[in-house]
């Protein structure tokens, strides 16, 4: 047994330039007892919708989920004496959960802007962590296949320049690659709008490679809003990335004055271990 | 009153700004307050709606075991929520677009946005149905 409060020394949070990425991988975490401490994390309510999942794979990958959102945010120590279980949640208007600071109008001095996305899948859930920035995050399985024909699909939801851009690989194994990972940013850029899926319809904004000046700080992926333009902003940055050979991820979050994204990646057991896996500039 | 749906915040789901339903028989009473609305709070408007045909939330189900390849062991039904399904971002529009091919119809976003479990899509398909019968 061990004390949750002191496992490891307080995180830096991340600075203005800094996104922070932690990922947990559910397959590693399989002793009841640490599972059952993760229970011991969460609110009342979060534990009733544990306990209401039937499937015990699918009740802990949520459970699992909880803790990482819990145990990292308390790594940061924002504010003395804050435990994973300690952190209160709300939603704001369109769903997206937030992390409440506990009278915050008494804090000298004010609580930092954090923010926090939770992106979910079977295989590995991910919280991805900035100051001062909303943050969207997504992460899908490499071998992940569709049910749906991919243009089919493309043409019902995608944007036209999005189509032509799958419709011209000929190798269908990368136009599925590159179908996923293109899902995966936009997804990224209307989780960080925070709006909720209807907020930005993905057929309503392309994801636009520019041709990559290789000296350039520039990503290289932009927003070309499509209609609406003053309600698709578009002053966002976005990494993509790939988590434990398995998954492709995409982070997507304010830009930072032409800088590029610097992504910490920190593979973590919550309670247990945690593992910078890569700084990427 | 939004109950908590589940870990991740998909852009897709988010829960719905209304009381959870009650059944009656074959009736299904929903009642929400429209925070738009200029009407005083204690009058809240009342929606009768009839819930959808079993034959429909049971090829919603077939749909949605199909997509997430459910193992045998796990039940769904109308009260199924996506996400406690594990249906992630893409499975979500990956089984709404098996929706409305199976069933004939287009489901726009704001309605999509709306789905957070089998009944609720079940409930959408009849509506659009009957919209363009």
């Amino acid at each position: 047994m061990f004390s949750t409060s002191n496992l490891f020394s307080p995180i830096k949070l991340p600075s203005q330039m800094e996104t922070h990425l932690w990922y947990s991988l559910p397959n590693e975490i399989k002793t009841e007892s640490l599972l059952s401490q993760y229970v011991d994390l969460l609110s009342p309510l979060e534990k009733d919708h544990i306990f209401s999942i039937s499937s015990h794979e699918l009740q802990k990958s949520a459970l699992i989920a909880r803790a990482l959102v819990r145990t990292t945010i308390s790594r940061y120590q924002i504010g003395s004496q804050v435990s994973p279980r300690s952190l209160e949640f709300k939603k704001n208007a369109h769903g997206k959960p937030e992390v409440i600071w506990q009278n915050s109008d008494d804090w000298h001095p004010p609580p930092p802007r954090l923010h926090f996305n939770l992106s979910h899948t079977s295989s590995l859930i991910a919280c991805g962590v900035t100051v001062d920035s909303p943050i969207g995050v997504d992460v899908e399985e490499k071998q992940r296949t569709m049910k749906n024909n991919i243009l089919s699909f493309a043409k019902r939801y995608f944007s036209c320049e999005e189509v032509e851009l799958l419709s011209a690989i000929s190798d269908p194994e990368v136009q599925r690659q590159e179908f996923i990972k293109l899902w995966t940013l936009k997804e990224a850029y209307v989780k960080a709008l925070g709006r909720g899926f209807s907020g930005a319809p993905f057929n309503t904004f392309t994801i636009r490679f520019s041709s990559m000046n290789p000296d350039s700080e520039d990503s290289g992926i932009m927003i070309v809003p499509l209609e609406n333009p003053s309600d698709l902003t578009t002053n966002w940055q976005f990494a993509q990335l790939e988590l434990g050979g398995s998954h492709y991820a995409a982070i997507c979050r304010e830009s930072n004055g032409g800088a590029s994204m610097k992504v910490i990646v920190r593979k973590t057991i919550p309670l247990v271990e945690e593992q910078i896996i890569s700084e990427i500039n | 009153m939004a109950s908590f749906t589940g870990a991740s915040s998909s852009a897709l789901i988010s829960p719905r700004q209304c009381l959870a339903p009650t059944k009656i028989s074959g009736l299904k009473l929903v009642s929400f307050s429209n925070s738009r609305s200029n009407l005083p709070l204690s009058f809240r408007r009342l929606q009768v709606s009839c819930a959808a045909k079993p034959e429909t939330v049971e090829k919603v189900c077939d749909i949605v075991r199909k997509q997430l390849a459910l193992k045998d062991d796990i039940s769904v039904s109308g009260e199924s929520k996506f996400a406690a399904l594990g249906a992630d971002s893409l499975d979500t529009v990956e089984i709404v677009m098996g929706l409305e091919e199976a069933f004939g119809i287009t489901v726009e976003e704001e309605s999509a946005q709306t789905i957070a479990t089998v009944q609720d899509a079940a409930d959408l398909i009849e509506k659009l149905c009957e919209k363009s019968a």
